[in-house]
């Protein structure tokens, strides 16, 4: 069928077709095409590897033997579990891609200046968004349907309306969430917020298992089994519960699909009626964000500074204007809050649980910050083609990378330290340790490169991440059998020992690093 | 005793599998605007980018005010500027900000820094921007900034590749006056560019640069005597083969 062209549908094509070819060359990596279709090949063995491992799982589970009536309780909650997974999942690519929509404009000027209605223009960016997320998780969670059928399940086929319903709810509430935040907190600190949120919605159930293991009931009950009384009959969310509405609609109840689908259609058609000329206003509030200015007032000139406080200051200031790069450091950073759940739990603290999680989450952070401030420098010429000693300015973005860790773990270790002064010791030691470590590794292994590529720089370069990981664990370890009872560790040979392999590693990990330098510069 | 000249180069090679600079000798007076003119891949930037300590040559010798640029590289930067044909500049910091960490880079003295950043930036039209992230500079503003911060530290050598590409009229002639009051100061600056009306204009001497070799040097009188009643494009078409 051939589309009138300048019609939504017809927009709604051309969108496709690019994101069909922007998934093909990402797989492929700015290579030639065989490699993409390469990729491709090698998802589909993934994708069938999945159908077979689900096969399993559902045979165990004894889908085979269920009749056609309601869907067990058991089945409602784990198809509810996976699909709030899903959705929280769903929302954080959907503010991503909302975020990009307004900022990365790509082709909205053409588009705008085209005689094309702001409504269509808005529906097909929806649209495209809906379609990119149904897309990525029916990769994971079609198999279901599929090994259902296999299995004499028709009715799971429903999970590919439920998704796509769940889709545009995810995109019109992400849609909704970022235009409100252009509205009230103007287009530059949308960016962040909408990312930082996004984050969060990605990161939610890994804080809430988290929360829950550690949080504990006033009558001593542990958390998990207060949530199975509360799914239990007469509980508030027992089985005839609205909230386990997308669930029994993944499973096929025919009520429960069409109720789902209509709110997902309702959410997206709603969102684009009302929207739609506050799109085109954020859009242009977005493009008139780009000259941004510094603290108003008369113009200091600080010319005062030595080499090693410009380098520092250059750099902190380079990150701090930054957001969309410290939103992405600072991500790390939720992975600390379960161990604030530790720290202050109604039981003993954790001191060697949360030696360790210090120790790796500072060896991450460092990682990150010296890959920003020592990888990915703007203006490497500058720097080269001025007099300035190499190994100074050297010295000096290593200080610019680390000394934000430790300040930011100074509280927490203090906090140790009034507790168990041994401990607070130890730990501030591997702390230390693993940010140094981390910066050093990164100095002498990684390749330059652009802050664009921060997200990615995990893959582009195997060895660095590899050791990173190898200097974490052994600081960790370190910090493990240093805490776990900091007066007596010391005392025993097996410990001892223990103590001497983890910083044997951490120091041939090091050596390792350097050898690397060696070679490569 | 004779001065040193700004530069000369002697025997300067460079291969990236090919040569890109193929034995080039070539001296540049104090106090001159030198042109060094070629079609792409000439090997000009190639050149340049050795001059300023970026790229180690493969054989040969530069040397910056009488400086060996092998044997003491940090004296022969501190005397000399180079502006890159795209400079890149840090899209988070303000103006005064990147002139303070260029004047940090290069050891100015706060006392000498300052009052030379505000001059610079008046001259350059860019104090009422001073405020402004230099993310949301126009391509001219960049170019400018960068000139700024290449001047800051006052160098007796300053190299630009292409310093006038992507500028407007105005733009483009508050470069050439700041690069003229440069070379009336007493300073030598060496410039590639694509527009031979500039070099006709501006420049002391002319340098053409072929397949990373020096074919024809001189004023541009000396030059128009090798083709009489020609224009430099003449000249720089027939000399490179483009005519």
């Amino acid at each position: 069928m051939i589309l009138r062209p300048g019609t939504a549908l017809w927009l709604l094509g051309h969108e496709l077709r690019l994101f069909r070819r922007t998934a093909l060359a990402s797989g492929a990596h700015g290579g030639k095409g065989r490699r993409g279709w390469r990729i491709v090949g090698g998802g589909a063995a993934v994708w069938l590897a999945l159908h077979a491992g689900v096969y399993f799982v559902l045979r165990a589970a004894g889908a085979s033997t269920l009749s056609f009536g309601a869907p067990p309780h058991g089945f409602v909650i784990a198809a509810g579990a996976i699909l709030l997974a899903t959705f929280l999942f769903m929302l954080s690519s959907a503010l991503k891609a909302s975020v990009e929509a307004l900022f990365d404009r790509g082709d909205m000027d053409l588009l705008l200046s085209s005689p094309l209605s702001s409504r269509s223009i808005f529906s097909v960016k929806l649209a495209g968004i809906v379609v990119g997320i149904t897309a990525l998780y029916l990769f994971f969670l079609a198999p279901f349907a599929h090994v259902g059928l296999l299995l004499g399940q028709l009715r799971w086929l429903a999970v590919y309306p439920v998704l796509l319903a769940l889709a545009a709810l995810a995109a019109s509430m992400a849609m909704l969430l970022t235009l409100a935040l252009v509205r009230w907190l103007g287009a530059r600190r949308t960016r962040v917020v909408a990312q930082v949120i996004g984050a969060l919605a990605g990161a939610l159930l890994f804080l809430l298992s988290q929360a829950g293991s550690f949080m504990s009931r006033d009558d001593g009950a542990p958390a998990p089994s207060a949530l199975a009384r509360m799914m239990g009959a007469g509980g508030t969310i027992d089985a005839d519960s609205l909230v386990w509405l997308p669930a029994r609609a993944a499973l096929g109840e025919p009520v429960a699909v069409v109720l789902v689908a209509v709110a997902g259609l309702l959410a997206a058609w709603a969102t684009v009626g009302l929207t739609h000329r506050f799109f085109v206003h954020g859009l242009q509030q977005a493009a008139s964000t780009s000259r941004a200015a510094t603290r108003p007032g008369s113009i200091r000139y600080r010319f005062d500074r030595s080499l090693i406080e410009t380098i520092v200051v250059k750099e902190w200031r380079l990150i701090w204007r930054d957001p969309h790069l410290i939103s992405q450091v600072l991500l790390q950073l939720l992975y600390l809050l379960p161990l604030c759940f530790l720290i202050f739990s109604k039981n003993a603290p954790h001191i060697a649980v949360t030696g360790v999680g210090l120790t790796m989450l500072c060896g991450s952070l460092s990682s990150a910050l010296a890959w920003i401030v020592l990888l990915a420098e703007d203006a490497p010429d500058l720097l080269q083609s001025s007099p300035a000693n190499a190994a100074t300015v050297r010295v000096a973005k290593l200080a610019a990378a680390v000394a934000p860790v430790l300040l930011l773990a100074a509280a927490p270790l203090a906090w140790l330290t009034l507790q168990e002064p041994l401990a607070g010791a130890f730990a501030a030691m591997t702390v230390c340790g693993a940010a140094a470590s981390a910066a050093l590794i990164t100095l002498w292994t990684g390749r330059a490169t652009t802050r664009s590529e921060f997200k990615s720089r995990g893959k582009r370069n195997i060895a660095t991440s590899l050791l990173d990981v190898c200097s974490l664990l052994g600081w960790a370890a370190l910090a493990w059998l240093l805490l776990r009872a900091p007066g007596a560790a010391v005392q025993g040979d097996l410990a001892v020992l223990g103590m001497g392999a983890a910083f044997a590693v951490v120091l041939a990990v090091l050596f390792f690093a350097w050898l690397l330098r060696n070679r490569s510069r | 005793m004779m001065q040193s000249p700004a530069l000369a180069l002697s025997g300067l090679h460079k291969h990236f599998g090919r040569p890109a600079v193929d034995g080039l000798d070539l001296t540049v007076r104090r106090g001159e605007l030198y042109a060094l003119l070629g079609p792409n891949g000439a090997g000009k930037t190639t050149t340049l980018r050795m001059v300023a300590g970026l790229l180690a040559p493969d054989a040969g010798r530069i040397e910056v005010l009488g400086i060996d640029l092998a044997r003491d590289a940090a004296a022969a930067k501190r005397r000399m500027a180079y502006l890159p044909d795209d400079p890149m500049l840090y899209g988070k910091l303000n103006p005064v900000e990147y002139l303070e960490f260029v004047a940090g880079l290069w050891g100015v003295d706060a006392r000498t820094a300052e009052p030379r950043a505000r001059e610079l930036l008046d001259w350059l039209d860019l104090a009422r921007h001073a405020h402004e992230l230099t993310e949301g500079f126009s391509r001219g503003m960049k170019q400018k900034l960068a000139l700024a911060g290449a001047l800051i530290h006052e160098p007796e050598l300053l190299i630009l590749d292409e310093p006038l590409t992507g500028l407007d009229a105005a733009a483009a002639r508050q470069v050439k006056d700041l690069l003229l009051s440069h070379v009336e100061g007493g300073g030598t600056v060496i410039l590639t560019t694509h527009i031979l009306e500039v070099a006709e204009r501006l420049a002391q001497r002319i340098g053409i640069i072929q397949h990373g070799r020096l074919i024809a040097q001189g004023t541009l009188e000396e030059l128009r005597k090798q083709a009489p009643g020609a224009t430099l494009e003449d000249m720089f078409l027939q000399l490179t083969g483009g005519a």
